[in-house]
């Protein structure tokens, strides 16, 4: 009898692929990965057990559910991570693992489903007690549609939010002011939609003004055992895309935090959540909570809320998937100072935050030091792709108090050097010294009443203009400085 | 005696002066780098003197002003506040001393009244001593940087700019002296500005001696150029008749224009009986050594012509503006005219114009004159904007007599009565609207500007902004030595670089190779740091690209152009195209700029001729040995 090692199949790419290998890797797993063409040099390749060419893509192969398993079948794989984005809240990829007989690391097709659907979500909380933003169901097509949307906003008020009930992630969500843009933006989110998620069903919220965006990380296993890893800040946000976590949140009601995290495994219970799972919900200016939704699969912050509880997530994710209870109880999470996560992007904030694609990295050296974590895909070299996402590297900061996390990340920033791409580590400078991100003063509306923070030198560093000074003499041959 | 210290008020410094029992000595570092290295001894090599410099005990070190302000933004990428700043740090005790054009301020033109006054404060936070001259020697245009200079708390020099000729007499001068003072008050320094190196050292004596006379408790510090080779004779004249402060500057820099070396006027006045007070000649000694080694590093701005130039007395150019005009020539390709033009032409152009200073912007003025008047082969048939100026009074009054009447005519044209009567005269330069100009500078930099960015931006707007840009992209690149600032063919495979960067840090830059690739970007590779770098060069698109690529050797290049076909003589991108098709176009005009690294060169016109075939545009790209454009040579 041969023992075969477990072998898990992650299907992503970029950081989180890293990240996913990295958590099968210790628990002593294989890691086989995938990749597009435009994805060959990429670093989560290297550092997998085997590695499978989907196609030419760009994305389209990685959201081929049908390659995917066949991939994960052809090397032997038993169980499928699919990360964040792509697939990874798509019910039917869950269903065809579960129907192909490979295991896949989250909740249940069923439940994927079911908090995907924003309006079947929002009835099963609301059948639970679960606080939520006043809204509707479904809006009917036609003119009952528009008659239903405008009677919701006569009764709660102008701004609504129109937001598609397919969608998540922030997209698919527009605001609307008026009666008259009712009529204009009803259609306009409808095709949206249609065209986002292939299905142009809408639903309309009540429009909470500057909240703080907070959020429970959960874990359930099979058994019923259902535990929250404390809270997290993602209020520093721009067009609904997260910039900045923290962890736990900075709101200084810690009765309302622990109400809080215990509506969210009582949300998580009520849709029968399995696996690691997220519950969002909003904060408004009178400390109101409402219910947002469930991220059923692993968040891009999530490296915060293992530095303060320990708990590594990923590795958590694959023993619950593999069917492991869960070993330990509530009060073994206990955590422990602050966490502050920035994504490094290759983007140039200054410009709308425009990706610097088909850039190159030229140089690449990253900070270290006492509790700074990173976790990224970039390298020396490293060439930015058109065709994905922008994300370098996240850099996770820890710390016992706030103020030592703030002058850590503001250690650590200074200490990154990224020559080639513009990125976003000047931008996140200026917010480690400003006032109210020190003070732990933010909600959503935190980049657009804070404008200063788009002023910044892009390249400080004296020895990189120099030497670019010193290469153009030596490239040119003719210096003009001495004739 | 002891020194006069940095920080001394200027009442005390008067007096200190008045009861001097020797004499003191300015060293003028400024004017020997403009005279003999067209103004680019680098901020860096300065710097390496200053320790020495600082011991060395002199009474002021003129480091500023002049050409200099210009040329450090402009050629040698160094904010002129920056590095006085810096110099300042390393000389903490030593006075620093300035030469202003007055309404010219660091320029070639009038500034309005609020732009001298703003520029008098900022520049007043780092310079003691302030020599202020007018090329006419008129006193109303020297008032206001006068005033500014009292209220900053810092020393007046005002100067009697100083020539030769039947008119330069002692009481013309003594009187001139008289008109300051009456605006000045007395506590003032004198400056006597012999900026050509003029008249014999008799002349000189006698000239003291007759101030001295009529002023007996006005310090004069007399300021000569070694033209001729005899300065360090005038200076002795000079101090036995009663100067106090004379310039010199570091032997291992001297050359043929600028002024005499220090230890040898010392030496000479310790014969004399005169003592140098405050003077350390270790000090002066080590300088020198420490300068020596960086000497080569500036052999290509020396003059094109080496030697003592005693014909000076004739033709009177002055010091600071004989590398400059002699690089024009070389340029324009009429060297071997040059003869002509400083010993016939320029001694009549300038008894013509009225035996006025030959000094900046005067001395431009009688150069370009002559220069035109030879080359064109017909006298005041292309007179430039400046000349017209000056016949119209705009600088000031003629000091002695008015050019003749022909010479209005050929200038002003034939009704230059009409013109005359209408719009001659000094005329009142309105004030600019400092917010507005900072308003529209923060815009332009797309940062808030401080007053000094401001005063720079006011004198040179667009090189201001050029510089400013450059700042940015590339840094303080006056923290590298002559040796990589200069470094011309590239470097070496595996040679490191050394130098200190403004935190006081040595960073390590090493070359790798810089190969080229198929699809023709070059990739130039370094170790930063430990760190590898790689920057990479995209092909430069050649104009002609269908053409196939012929490497032209700088001689090809040269012989092309004599035959009017004009090729790129360097690698860069278009900047400007002056010409146009069918444009006529004489020797030695300007063609087209050229910009590489936002410096920009430009392209002169090697033959007469007609413009027929451009063959760029601005902003094209090209290779060393590109066509430009062709010229059908007229015969």
């Amino acid at each position: 009898m041969t023992i075969t090692k477990k072998k898990i199949l992650v299907a992503n790419r970029g950081e989180i692929a890293i990240r996913i290998i990295r958590a099968i890797q210790e628990l002593g797993y294989e890691a086989v990965a995938i990749y597009e063409k435009p994805d060959a040099r990429s670093l989560h390749i290297r550092l997998a057990h085997e590695a499978v060419l989907l196609g030419n893509g760009p994305r389209r192969d990685y959201l081929n559910i049908a390659k995917i398993i066949r991939a994960a079948q052809a090397t032997g794989a038993q169980a499928i991570h699919p990360g964040y984005g792509f697939l990874a809240e798509n019910p039917l990829f869950a269903k065809y693992c579960e129907d192909a007989g490979l295991i896949f690391i989250g909740p249940s097709s069923k439940v994927i489903a079911d908090l995907g659907n924003k309006v079947v979500a929002r009835q099963i909380m609301a059948s639970h007690g679960i606080p939520m933003v006043p809204g509707t169901a479904n809006l009917p097509q036609g003119p009952q549609g528009e008659e239903d949307a405008l009677a919701f906003a006569a009764q709660y008020g102008y701004p609504v939010m129109l937001k598609a009930t397919a969608g998540g992630g922030g997209r698919g969500i527009r605001r609307v002011d008026s009666e008259q843009q009712m009529f204009d933006q009803l259609p306009i989110a409808r095709a949206e939609a249609l065209a986002a998620f292939n299905d142009d069903s809408v639903y309309l919220e009540k429009l909470v003004l500057n909240p703080k965006h907070v959020e429970v990380q959960i874990l359930a296993d099979h058994y019923g055992k259902t535990l929250h890893l404390g809270t997290r800040d993602c209020s520093i946000q721009r067009r609904n895309q997260k910039l900045i976590e923290i962890a736990p949140s900075m709101v200084s009601k810690p009765e309302l935090l622990e109400e809080i995290c215990h509506t969210a495994v009582k949300a998580a219970r009520a849709a029968g959540y399995t696996n690691a799972g997220t519950v969002e919900f909003l904060i408004d200016q009178n400390y109101n909570y409402y219910f947002m939704e469930i991220n059923t699969r692993i968040q891009v912050e999530h490296t915060v809320t293992e530095m303060i509880t320990g708990i590594d997530i990923v590795r958590k994710q694959i023993q619950l998937a593999f069917g492991e209870p869960l070993d330990l109880e509530q009060e073994d999470i206990r955590p422990r100072g602050h966490a502050i996560e920035l994504r490094i992007n290759a983007e140039d904030p200054k410009n709308n935050f425009m990706p610097e694609g088909g850039k190159q990295v030229l140089v690449y050296r990253s900070p270290g030091g006492f509790g700074v974590r990173l976790d990224g895909i970039v390298h020396q070299g490293y060439q930015i792709p058109e065709v994905y996402d922008s994300l370098l590297v996240k850099m996770t900061v820890h710390g016992f108090t706030w103020d030592e996390t703030v002058n850590r990340c503001r250690r650590c920033l200074q200490n990154f050097v990224i020559a080639g791409p513009k990125t976003t580590i000047p931008f996140y400078m200026n917010i480690v010294e400003e006032p109210d991100f020190i003070a732990g003063n933010f909600d959503t509306s935190y980049l657009e009443t804070h404008p200063q923070l788009f002023y910044y030198d892009e390249d400080k560093s004296d020895v990189s203009k120099l030497s670019k000074f010193i290469t153009e003499i030596h490239y040119r041959k003719h210096n003009p400085f001495s004739s | 005696m002891e020194r006069i210290h940095q920080g001394c008020q200027p009442a005390e410094v008067i007096e200190r002066l008045r009861q001097a029992k020797g004499y003191y000595i300015t060293n003028t570092a400024r004017d020997m780098s403009q005279s003999d290295y067209k103004n680019r001894i680098l901020l860096h090599t300065e710097l390496l003197a200053a320790p020495s410099r600082e011991r060395a005990g002199y009474f002021s070190l003129e480091i500023t002003g002049g050409a200099s302000v210009h040329v450090d933004m402009l050629r040698k990428q160094v904010d002129p506040f920056v590095k006085l700043r810096l110099i300042r740090q390393a000389m903490p005790t030593t006075m620093f001393q300035t030469l202003c054009r007055g309404v010219n301020l660091f320029g070639y033109r009038p500034y309005p009244q609020n732009v001298i006054r703003l520029t008098v404060r900022e520049f007043a936070h780092y310079v003691d001593v302030w020599r202020t001259f007018d090329f006419l020697n008129h006193v109303p245009n020297m008032t206001a940087v006068f005033e500014e200079v009292a209220l900053a708390g810092k020393i007046n020099e005002p100067c009697i700019c100083f020539s030769t000729g039947p008119e330069h007499t002692d009481q013309f001068y003594v009187n001139k002296v008289a008109e300051i003072l009456d605006v000045t008050g007395p506590d003032i320094i004198l400056a006597i500005k012999n900026h050509g190196g003029l008249g014999t050292p008799k002349r000189i004596g006698q000239l003291v001696d007759a101030i001295k006379q009529r002023f007996p408790d006005l310090p004069v510090h007399y300021h000569g150029h070694n033209t001729d080779g005899n300065d360090i004779g005038r200076i002795v004249a000079a101090v036995r008749y009663g100067a106090v402060i004379v310039d010199a500057s570091d032997a291992a820099f001297t050359g043929y224009y600028g002024p005499p070396p220090v230890l040898t006027v010392m030496q000479t006045l310790k014969e004399e009986g005169y003592a140098a007070i405050g003077l350390d000649e270790a000090a002066i000694i080590e300088t020198s050594d420490i300068l020596t080694s960086q000497r080569g590093y500036y052999e290509q701005f020396e003059s094109q012509i080496r030697g003592f130039q005693p014909t000076v007395q004739t033709h009177k150019l002055p010091g600071g503006a004989m590398g400059s005009s002699l690089e024009q020539a070389v340029k324009g390709g009429f060297l071997n005219k040059v003869p002509e033009i400083l010993n016939k032409e320029l001694p009549r152009v300038q008894r013509e114009l009225g035996n006025y200073w030959s000094v900046t912007p005067g001395s431009q003025i009688l150069w370009t004159t002559a220069v035109s008047n030879v080359l064109s082969g017909e006298r005041y048939s292309n007179p430039s904007g400046d000349l017209r100026n000056l016949l119209l009074g705009k600088y000031g009054p003629f000091p002695f007599y008015q050019p003749e009447e022909w010479i209005y005519q050929k200038v002003l044209g034939d009704n230059w009565r009409q013109v005359l009567a209408n719009d001659s005269g000094l005329s009142e330069i309105p004030d600019v609207d400092l917010a507005q100009e900072k308003a529209e500078l923060h815009e332009k930099m797309g940062a808030e500007p401080n007053n000094q960015q401001l005063v720079l931006y006011l004198q040179y707007p667009k090189d201001a902004i050029d510089f400013f840009k450059f700042q940015e992209e590339y840094g303080q690149v006056h923290v590298l030595p002559p040796s990589i600032f200069f470094k011309s063919g590239g470097f070496e495979i595996g040679q490191t670089l050394y130098f200190t960067d403004p935190h006081g840090k040595e960073p390590i830059i090493e070359f790798g190779p810089s190969p080229v690739d198929d699809t023709g970007v070059t990739r130039v590779f370094m170790n930063v740091d430990h760190y590898q770098r790689v920057y990479n060069f995209q092909p430069e698109h050649s104009a002609v690209a269908n053409e196939t690529a012929v490497k032209l050797s700088k001689e090809e290049i040269l012989d092309l152009a004599s035959a009017g076909d004009v090729r790129a003589s360097f690698s860069g991108a278009v900047y400007e195209v002056s010409v146009k098709e069918g444009q006529e176009v004489a020797k030695g005009d300007r063609l087209v700029v050229l910009e590489a690294m936002k410096m920009q060169t430009p392209i002169l016109s090697e033959v007469t001729g007609i413009v027929t075939n451009i063959t760029v545009k601005t902003g094209s790209s090209l290779h060393a040995g590109d066509r430009i454009l062709k010229i059908d040579p007229v015969a």
